[in-house]
């Protein structure tokens, strides 16, 4: 009895850490090119769950079919927002650029949850297409459809991100700015389409996270920050740097809190801040990071 | 080809260069020297783009420089090889060197290019898939000019290639230099070592406190008694 509950749980933290994964990704994108803590990483999220959610009450776009929609829209969102917002902030030395675009990022953090409340109420939406009730056993383990999609849908992307860095020009070139923006610029990198384009591919990862989230869970306006929370534990947790180690270190955070809840009830929050001190305290560069 | 014209520049309100002036020739070897802070960096950092000069002209085959960001410089045909190398350590070999062929132009030939830079460097060749951070010194500095080499350029400016490295080491460097030049790339070299910087150099700028207070052929300043006291330690 108790260890089919273990184990029903465990598939449980894998399916809630792959969007943990997903989400840290994309802020650890953005953290190590070019070198912006986004703190409104999850109100990317949160918007790209709302369109998923208006995708499909207005137009009935399955949430599934809409991601690819849901993606080039923060894509496009994320580009138009760093132009406007952060372009001109990267150009300064390293604190100045940090505290700047903290304060920026901060900013959006407030004022996104607000034109939420306008767009969509303060109520929770969520989406519940046909299959949502579905699951299917597996050796006394019940695996919903929704949350396996998820996770697949999770899967996919991080492959195709990783291929993306490891074998493409335009990859190479992210993973070369984000080591040594002087030398990427002397190659003949163009450093700020560089920035332009990883800052919109973390706002996009963040809105395929949202789509997630909306299908699982539901969206408010004010998840946003709670999400980047998730994100930045998660990033700590993996050391910057690293697409595998970020989605690795997401579903090891979704299991440890899944199974831990048996135990601890509504106290597994807490756990999560524990990790994140013990790791500062005991390993600052992370499992997969190097020191 | 390279026309530097009366040049300031500043780093942030602190001004580093003069009125600059130099000029690289066709297929010519020319070396920057001066004591370590004099502003030999600045001069081919300001060139290559990273940095923008406050007033003055640069001009490179009649194209004006002084406005151009790095990558329409290096797409020109003017590559810098910085200070302290600046290999993307977590890369492989060849990924740094596929890397240094990143404008479409030399992206094109970027095989046959990569062929004539394992030419040179055999070593290279033989660790082409290892990871960059795990080379020697000596190895490192080989794959930075590598690396740029394979933009394909008409002007190679380097930055104390010379750096941290064992004197046969730099022997071996100094010869390849010189065979890149025979090729048909003109050298802008920035050097602390004065001897083998006048050695390798038909000519020279002296740049002391951002100003250049002397130029003129290599072995005339290799005899010039000025010289020999401030720099070649004879005095």
């Amino acid at each position: 009895m108790m260890f089919g509950l273990v184990a029903q749980t465990f598939i449980n933290g894998i399916t809630i850490g792959a969007m943990y994964g997903l989400i840290a990704v994309g802020l650890s994108l953005t953290f190590g090119v070019m070198k912006i803590l986004n703190v409104a990483h999850g109100e990317f999220l949160m918007i790209g769950g709302y369109i998923a959610f208006w995708l499909f009450t207005r137009y009935d776009i399955d949430p599934l079919l809409g991601l690819p929609l849901v993606a080039i829209a923060l894509f496009l969102f994320g580009a138009v927002f760093y132009k406007i917002l952060f372009s001109g902030l990267v150009k300064f030395h390293e604190e100045i650029k940090m505290k700047n675009t903290l304060l920026v990022a901060f900013g959006l953090s407030l004022i996104f949850p607000q034109v939420a409340r306008w767009l969509w109420t303060a109520d929770e939406r969520g989406i519940t297409p046909f299959y949502s009730g579905g699951s299917f056993p597996i050796l006394g383990v019940r695996i919903g459809y929704v949350p396996l999609a998820g996770l697949i849908v999770a899967v996919v992307v991080i492959l195709a991100l990783h291929l993306l860095l490891t074998k493409t020009y335009f990859g190479k070139s992210v993973r070369a700015t984000s080591e040594n923006y002087k030398a990427a610029k002397l190659v003949g990198i163009n450093v700020n389409r560089t920035y332009l384009v990883t800052f919109s591919l973390g706002a996009a990862l963040a809105g395929l996270a949202g789509v997630l989230v909306v299908m699982t869970q539901a969206v408010v306006p004010d998840m946003g920050m709670a999400w980047t929370i998730k994100a930045l534990i998660v990033v700590v947790l993996a050391g910057i740097g690293s697409v595998g180690g970020a989605f690795f270190a997401g579903i090891l955070l979704g299991v440890i809190e899944s199974v831990s809840a048996i135990f601890m009830g509504p106290y597994t929050v807490a756990l999560g801040m524990g990790i994140f001190l013990l790791i500062l305290m005991f390993r600052p560069q992370g499992l997969f990071g190097k020191a | 080809m390279l026309e530097v014209n009366n040049i300031d520049v500043y780093h942030g309100n602190l001004q580093a260069l003069w009125d600059v002036s130099l000029e690289v020739g066709e297929g010519e070897r020319v070396s920057l020297i001066g004591a370590n802070g004099a502003g030999k960096t600045t001069i081919v950092e300001t060139v290559s783009g990273l940095l923008t000069p406050a007033s003055g002209s640069m001009v490179f085959n009649g194209v004006r420089l002084d406005k151009e960001p790095s990558q329409r410089v290096v797409r020109l045909g003017v590559c810098l090889v910085p200070e302290e190398r600046g290999i993307f350590f977590g890369m492989s070999v060849l990924e740094n060197l596929e890397l240094g062929a990143f404008h479409k132009k030399s992206r094109k030939v970027k095989d046959e290019t990569l062929e004539s830079v394992y030419g040179l460097f055999p070593l290279l060749k033989d660790r082409s898939r290892q990871v960059a951070g795990t080379l020697s010194g000596g190895e490192q500095q080989m794959l930075a000019i590598g690396r740029g080499l394979m933009s394909k350029p008409k002007l190679l400016m380097l930055d104390e290639p010379s750096l941290g490295l064992a004197p046969i080491i730099v022997k071996n460097i100094f010869e390849v230099i010189k065979q890149i030049n025979r090729s048909g790339v003109s050298i802008l070299l920035v050097e602390q070592n004065v001897r083998i910087a006048l050695g390798l150099a038909q000519r020279a700028y002296i740049i002391e406190n951002g100003r250049i207070i002397q130029h003129g052929d290599a072995k005339d300043l290799l005899s010039d008694e000025q010289v020999k006291d401030a720099y070649l330690g004879t005095g």
